[in-house]
């Protein structure tokens, strides 16, 4: 309490500004009534998910599973442009495991190749194979699995016995149930599954289809539910919104951590330049449907939109606002300059792997040993989220002289401190 | 560890920084008298590393194992250095790819010993491959692993340890190249057109190694094997094959230290408090007598693990809370944020 009211007052002596200027408490509003949107939006297109799911149970055909895997493409869209909402909002952090944790050790839901292997070091639940055993032992207790609930998902079988890995729910759960696994390497080529997965009767393949139903089913419920309540989270009087908007000092910090650190060590690090020195397209993001082209690139389209303070819902509608450009461009419109320059030089990066894969480069092949070419596409994607980092760094400086520290990667000791 | 939280904290800062030209003095003297050191030493023994494996390339060679424990420690205490010239061409990755979650290592290994892969043959090809079949994490492999070590051919192991070898000695030379040419001038002469504007981003890089260092022996060297109470991880402490693990911890406590002695260098008095600190988790360490930290799944030794790195952990808050606002500066985003 006592450093909050020092910090609000020092803040607030600090950053007298001339009349008509934009408010910083303008900027954290329209911040929060875009993540509202993207979620609305997340939740809009989950739910069509959730419609062709249903119907490919009702009346399993190629028609309908493929209506199914582009109504999955299509959720993602505005789901990866709200991951820039991750690393700074901890109601978001502690929820997206739900939805999106990736990788995942498939085997765990259902039926994988040989060449995949079994339990490993790492996992014992890594070939579990829920959609085939009705009954199992998870960490020494009888699970009875014979009928396959959102419930089951989410309390019992999600991170099961402790290991990040065992991922039963979420966008990419559904991708594996649709898609099945990409045993392509790092030739083109997405998962095979067939849609007799999901037939009737003799004409199943690969077993138990109508459990792999009831799991594909639970898991696009879920994703629903789950997206219901992040939504409600932004709307008025929601708890994500109440966190960025009652300080706006603090929700700024917050909307420049999420940019960062989801620039820099998540999608730079982790997701892009990972895989390409591994040559492995398990690193691949979204590597059943090969969609990571689309999955990078709403990502960085999120980046720069929570800068520019707009975005274009599904349905076409322009959602703008009091931006984090308009404040910088204020005190240091060179640096707004550079800012918005190094955004769009992203943009551009990422825009080459997307243009590069829909013209038939998968993001498998780019990974490939030895392969200049895709080598060169994706550290240009690298090098200009690195070098936007830096540049989101100078603003945090600028907006919070040497009185905002923004702390690295982790909060153990503290957490809430922020947020009382 | 998958969410490591990210919050922004908000502090405030004292109002006097270090002065201008005592700032510019303290990027000196870390870039000459920390950094370039380790860097020469690196290189040095990684090159006495590629020697001794030309020399006589058997796993269980003590030459080599000394050859390779000398070369490994020396990349230990430069390992916190992540600026410039390690972050070209993926340098430090290719010589350090850990923590790795997923057993990479292990199997590209032995895809390229199965196949006789004739890329093993050049360290400069050698470079194409993956990053998890080379450095320090794949020669441990090489060397200590017990499927590794004997899988497949002798002489195409042997050809193996030459190149990783050679490929790590080539490493470590480019990245001692591009401090010397170059790097360590553009530190400590910040230009407005340059990679540092100004004095006080070079010392925030350079701020940043010391508090990215310490997170990564806090959440990973430690943090790997302690995983929680009722599921310890002792097979993921770093370098366990080669005995290595509490070692490690011990080199970063030194090098670490250093660095924050000479970044607090006009602060006489939380110079001696993070001196004290330090050796106090050193000493801490040394009495735990666990070179792999194997006392994870006992809860009484476990207790005593877990002391450490909260003192590691104590020691990270002192740099945050009291260096940074001394130098007038504050950690930015580092490659730990994220999943």
């Amino acid at each position: 309490m006592t450093r909050n009211f020092l910090l609000t007052t020092a803040l607030a002596a600090l950053s007298a500004t001339p009349l008509m200027a934009v408010e910083r408490a303008e900027v954290v509003d329209s911040y929060a009534d875009i993540a509202a949107a993207k979620y609305e939006d997340s939740l809009i297109a989950a739910r069509n998910l959730a419609d062709k799911v249903d119907a490919l149970i009702a009346s399993p055909s190629a028609e309908a599973l493929q209506h199914a895997r582009a109504a999955w493409i299509e959720a993602r869209v505005p789901y990866q442009q709200t991951e820039v909402y991750r690393f700074g909002n901890p109601i978001v952090d502690d929820w997206e495991g739900k939805v999106n944790a990736w990788p995942l050790d498939e085997g765990l839901i259902d039926y994988v190749d040989a060449a995949y292997g079994g339990a490993s070091v790492e996992n014992d639940l890594a070939a579990l194979n829920v959609v085939a055993n009705p009954h199992f032992t998870l960490s020494g207790q009888e699970i009875d699995a014979s009928e396959i609930t959102p419930e089951l998902l989410s309390d019992t079988l999600h991170e099961a016995d402790g290991i990040e890995a065992n991922v039963a729910t979420g966008y990419h759960a559904i991708e594996f149930l649709l898609w099945g696994q990409d045993l392509s390497g790092t030739q083109s080529g997405a998962g095979e599954r067939p849609w007799t997965d999901y037939a009737k009767g003799d004409a199943c393949t690969h077993d138990n289809c109508d459990r792999r139903g009831e799991y594909l089913a639970a898991a696009a419920d879920l994703l629903v539910s789950d997206l219901e309540w992040m939504a409600a989270q932004w709307a008025e009087g929601g708890a994500a919104r109440a966190a960025v908007t009652e300080n706006p000092d603090a929700g700024i910090a917050m909307m420049l951590t999420g940019m960062g650190s989801l620039s820099y060590g998540e999608q730079a690090g982790e997701r892009m330049r990972l895989g390409l020195m591994l040559n492995d397209p398990e690193e691949e993001h979204d590597c059943f449907s090969d969609n990571t082209h689309n999955s990078h690139y709403y990502d960085g389209l999120g980046v720069q939109n929570t800068y520019l303070g707009e975005y274009v819902r599904r349905d076409g509608t322009l959602i703008s606002g009091p931006s984090l450009s308009d404040l910088v461009a204020e005190t240091d419109p060179a640096l707004d300059d550079e800012m918005r320059a190094k955004l769009a030089h992203t943009m551009f990066a990422l825009a080459r792997i997307k243009t590069a894969a829909e013209a038939g480069f998968a993001y498998d092949q780019m990974l490939a040993r030895g392969d200049a070419g895709g080598e060169a596409l994706i550290m240009g994607g690298v090098d200009a989220l690195i070098d936007q980092t830096r540049t989101i760094e100078r603003v945090v400086s600028t907006l919070g002289g040497d009185r905002i520290a923004f702390e690295g990667s982790d909060s153990l000791d503290n957490p809430g401190a922020v947020f009382q | 560890m998958k969410h490591l939280l990210l919050a922004a904290l908000i502090a405030l800062a004292p109002l006097p920084a270090a002065a201008q030209e005592d700032r510019q003095e303290i990027v000196d003297d870390v870039v000459q008298n920390h950094v370039l050191p380790r860097f020469e030493t690196l290189a040095a023994q990684a090159q006495n590393l590629a020697q001794t494996a030309q020399a006589d390339c058997k796993a269980d060679s003590p030459v080599l194992r000394a050859a390779y424990g000398d070369a490994f420690d020396a990349w230990v205490a430069a390992s916190h250095l992540r600026l410039g010239p390690t972050e070209v061409d993926d340098r430090a990755f290719a010589l350090a790819f850990w923590p790795d979650s997923r057993g990479v290592t292990p199997r590209v290994l032995a895809g390229l010993i199965e196949e006789e892969d004739p890329i093993a043959f050049s360290p400069e090809d050698y470079a194409d491959v993956s990053i998890a079949a080379r450095g320090f994490y794949a020669l441990e492999f090489l060397l200590y692993d017990e499927r590794i070590s004997s899988l497949g051919a002798s002489g195409y192991r042997c050809a193996l340890v030459r190149t990783v070898s050679g490929d790590i000695a080539n490493l470590s030379a480019a990245i001692l190249r591009g401090w010397r040419e170059g790097y360590a001038e553009t530190m400590t002469h910040p230009a407005p057109d340059g990679a540092y504007r100004d004095t006080g981003e070079a010392l925030k890089a350079l701020f940043q190694t010391l508090t990215t260092g310490l997170e990564f022996t806090i959440d990973l060297r430690l943090g790997r094997p302690l995983g929680t109470f009722d599921h310890p991880r002792p097979k993921r402490a770093e370098a366990w094959r080669s005995g290595r693990s509490a070692r490690h911890v011990m080199l970063s406590l030194a090098t670490l230290g250093d660095l924050a002695g000479r970044l607090a260098a006009d602060a006489p008095a939380l110079h001696m408090e993070l001196d004290a600190a330090v050796a106090r988790a050193a000493g801490r360490l040394a009495d735990l007598d666990d070179p792999i930290f194997a006392g994870v799944s006992d809860p009484e030794s476990r207790i005593r693990i877990e002391a450490l790195q909260q003192m590691v952990i104590d020691i990270r808050e002192m740099v945050r809370k009291d260096l940074g606002p001394d130098l007038g500066v504050s950690a930015g985003f580092n490659a730990l944020d994220g999943d």
